[in-house]
């Protein structure tokens, strides 16, 4: 018997290796090493280093670069939330039903399909101040114009609407997948009791979409302090350090200015645990379940 | 029927690739040695990724057709090339040859990443200083060692678009646009062509905010630089730098001259809507390509004295774990051969040859734009021999961007730039 239940755990964990493996060569080391990195002043090309204590961590206490990234970060993820949950939410119940929902909801994905890379430059040309079209048109119907992305009050507007467009239809499917999980039955049943078409948006939609808000919420959240490809092509952070991402300042710290290893490794290991307490605190918020 | 001929081909194959195994194992012991020492294949990493990228794989299908050298290429943008070189070479996975830009020399020969080359191998490849522009080959050394053979200089130009001055009435008697005689000059002729979306006078491809090359042209015009002569600090803070900050700020703000910060100059300037233009001598090339209507102009000397600012390439050998003789020397003769042939570099991609032969070459003579190129020379200048100048130029990028869109006064940003260069690590 006892056996029997070791050759099952071995089984098990047989086909757990490949994935395992995978998982300790290409994630966890890599992870561990960061952290261990983050306490020396590794820096690339050199090759001895010794251990800097807390050294880095408190040098990003002065750094004030990595203060302003970390503000960006934060408006960046507070000023895109709101557009990201609601927007592709309406387009979704706009598109639950119609004629024309398949071909719509091609079209909405379509930009999701795109390349950061791809978008960033579509985006540049399209809001370049002298000959993109975007300004052409806001002038042909008179309508002020400006630099987007050259002055320091649009710049991360414009970063945010960029990525609104490009995101919208990946979180539409999601939004549809649950709305269609949700039993026509509780309509009809909202309806012989006589809710109207809000009340029932109110009483019964939003909370049986509660989990696919979690999803939502908490991958946008995730990923907007992880922001650096948008940043990188339409701005590379500026004017001047407006647009500057977290993300950016490691990079450039890593791999640009002087390979300094150490230092980035720190910066990394600090908006993990910014993450990780943002995420923890939706899990929190967000949790509970909503049945009928 | 297709079918029949492909079981036919296929089969053919097979006896042949058998017969040819077979063959090679009877062959006599000196047949195998000559097609053991068959011509080696080299990676070459570069970051030509404008048109003269295309010139090169051009030139390169010449060579390996000359020579029987074949040579994979590996095209990636400069800043990730360099990323790259920085953490493959230590790995032993770099390339057997890199082209980099001169002031990549110095941190690149400071981290070990770069191969010394001594004088005798230079010599026996036939290179010599004497061959060279001064400057060209003084930016291949670091600490009086060799690291690298220059090919070429990159530098800025001014252009002028004929068709923007003639709108403006900025023409000579002969038709051909005005050149601006001084600082002063420039601004009243910019203000002249500025309007609306219009404007006089730019410096930089794409993003003149941030063009530190440009910036830096207009430093060392004013006898500034980034670090000082000793390089131990940033001289960025100093009078001079300033002086140079501010015009930079007036050129985006009170002047109205200049694009916005993130514009494109180059599409302003193909769209007729730039006038006078600083920028690099690879965009003449596209310009004819667009059929743009214009005229160049050496740089204008906006300061105390009418630098240029250049940035050469330069061929190295990055490291690597063991040195392959065959690939090593086909490296070796791949940069001969681009060095005799330099002329056609030249005239196809627009960039003027290190070595001097080629300048009297009446093919390039004959070329207003390379004409004039080559009579920038005696004003020609590069950065500064020291491993942190490029991780200076990373941190001036943003800080002179935020100088140009006004958000920044240049003391109090040349200040904030210094104290950032300064606490660099060593």
């Amino acid at each position: 018997m006892r056996g029997r239940r070791s050759r099952t755990w071995l089984t098990a964990y047989l086909f757990l290796a490949p994935g395992l493996l995978l998982f300790a060569v290409f994630r966890a080391y890599p992870l561990l090493e960061g952290l261990r990195l983050s306490f020396t002043n590794a820096r690339l090309g050199r090759a001895t280093y010794s251990f800097v204590g807390f050294a880095n961590y408190m040098r990003l206490l002065d750094d004030t670069r990595f203060q302003v990234s970390l503000t960006n970060t934060f408006v960046y993820t507070v000023g895109s939330t709101v557009p990201i949950l609601a927007i592709p939410l309406a387009l979704a119940l706009a598109l639950n039903r119609g004629r024309l929902r398949t071909l719509l909801r091609s079209a909405f994905f379509f930009p999701f399909t795109l390349s950061v890379v791809t978008v960033g430059l579509a985006w540049l040309w399209l809001l370049d101040p002298v000959v993109g079209p975007f300004n052409y048109y806001l002038k042909a119907v008179g309508l002020p114009v400006r630099s987007w992305l050259a002055d320091p009050h649009t710049a991360m507007w414009a970063i945010i609407g960029t990525t609104i467009w490009w995101v919208t239809g990946y979180y539409l499917v999601i939004y549809l997948a649950g709305l269609q999980d949700i039993p026509r039955d509780v309509y009809e049943a909202a309806a012989l009791d006589g809710a109207g078409a809000w009340r029932a948006f109110w009483a019964i939609t939003l909370p049986l979409l509660r989990p696919v808000f979690l999803f939502v919420f908490v991958t946008h959240i995730i990923g907007s302090f992880q922001i650096f490809g948008q940043v990188f092509v339409l701005t590379m952070g500026g004017p001047g350090d407006a647009t500057r991402s977290v993300v950016q300042h490691l990079y450039e710290t890593a791999f640009q200015n002087f390979f300094q290893f150490g230092s980035a490794s720190a910066m990394a290991w600090v908006l993990f645990a910014v993450i990780l307490v943002f995420s923890l605190l939706q899990f929190r918020l967000l949790r509970g379940h909503t049945e009928y | 029927m297709s079918d029949a001929h492909t079981e036919v081909g296929r089969r053919r194959f097979l006896i042949g690739t058998a017969a040819a195994a077979g063959g090679v194992a009877i062959l006599p012991a000196g047949a195998r040695r000559a097609a053991a020492q068959a011509k080696p294949t080299i990676s070459y990493w570069n970051g030509l990724t404008g048109a003269d990228g295309k010139v090169m794989d051009e030139l390169i299908d010449q060579f390996t057709r000359e020579t029987g050298i074949a040579i994979e290429q590996q095209r990636i943008p400069w800043t990730d090339l360099y990323a790259k070189l920085q953490v493959s070479v230590p790995a032993g996975q770099g390339p057997d040859l890199a082209l980099i830009h001169t002031v990549e020399v110095p941190h690149f020969a400071s981290d070990g990443v770069l191969e010394p080359i001594d004088d005798a191998t230079l010599g026996g490849k036939g290179f010599r200083g004497e061959d060279y522009l001064p400057a060209t080959w003084q930016g291949g050394t670091f600490q009086g060692k060799r690291y690298a053979v220059a090919l070429d200089v990159p530098q800025h130009i001014l252009y002028l678009n004929t068709k923007v001055m003639k709108d403006a009435g900025l023409v000579g008697s002969d038709g051909r646009p005005r050149v601006p005689a001084s600082r002063d000059d420039l601004v009243a002729m910019a203000k002249q062509m500025s309007k609306g979306d219009s404007f006089g006078f730019a410096i930089g491809t794409v993003a003149p905010g941030r063009y530190t090359w440009g910036f830096q042209n207009l430093l060392w015009q004013n006898g500034a630089n980034v670090y000082t002569s000793d390089l131990k600090r940033s001289a960025l803070a100093e009078p001079g730098a300033i002086e140079v900050a501010d015009f930079w700020s007036s050129l985006g703000g009170s002047l109205k001259i200049s694009p916005p910060a993130n514009a494109s100059c180059r599409d302003a300037f193909i769209a007729g809507k730039l006038g006078m233009w600083i920028a690099g001598s690879w965009n003449f090339t596209g310009l004819r390509d667009a059929k743009v209507e214009f005229t160049v102009a050496p740089v204008p000397r906006l300061f105390k004295q009418p630098v240029v600012w250049t940035m050469p390439h330069q061929y190295t050998f990055p490291k690597p774990k063991s040195v392959d003789r065959a690939k090593r020397d086909a490296a070796w003769t791949h940069i001969r051969w681009m060095t005799d042939h330099v002329a056609e570099w030249t005239l196809k991609a627009g960039q003027v040859s290190a070595t001097r032969k080629s300048h009297t070459d009446p093919r390039i003579t004959g070329d207003p734009v390379l004409r004039t190129l080559l009579a920038q020379a005696p004003n020609w200048q590069a950065g500064q021999p020291t491993p942190k100048w490029v991780a200076a130029e990373n941190l001036t990028r943003p800080v002179i961007e935020s100088v140009y869109t006004a958000q920044k006064p240049g003391k109090a940003a040349m200040e904030d730039l210094a104290r950032q260069i300064n606490a660099l690590p060593d």
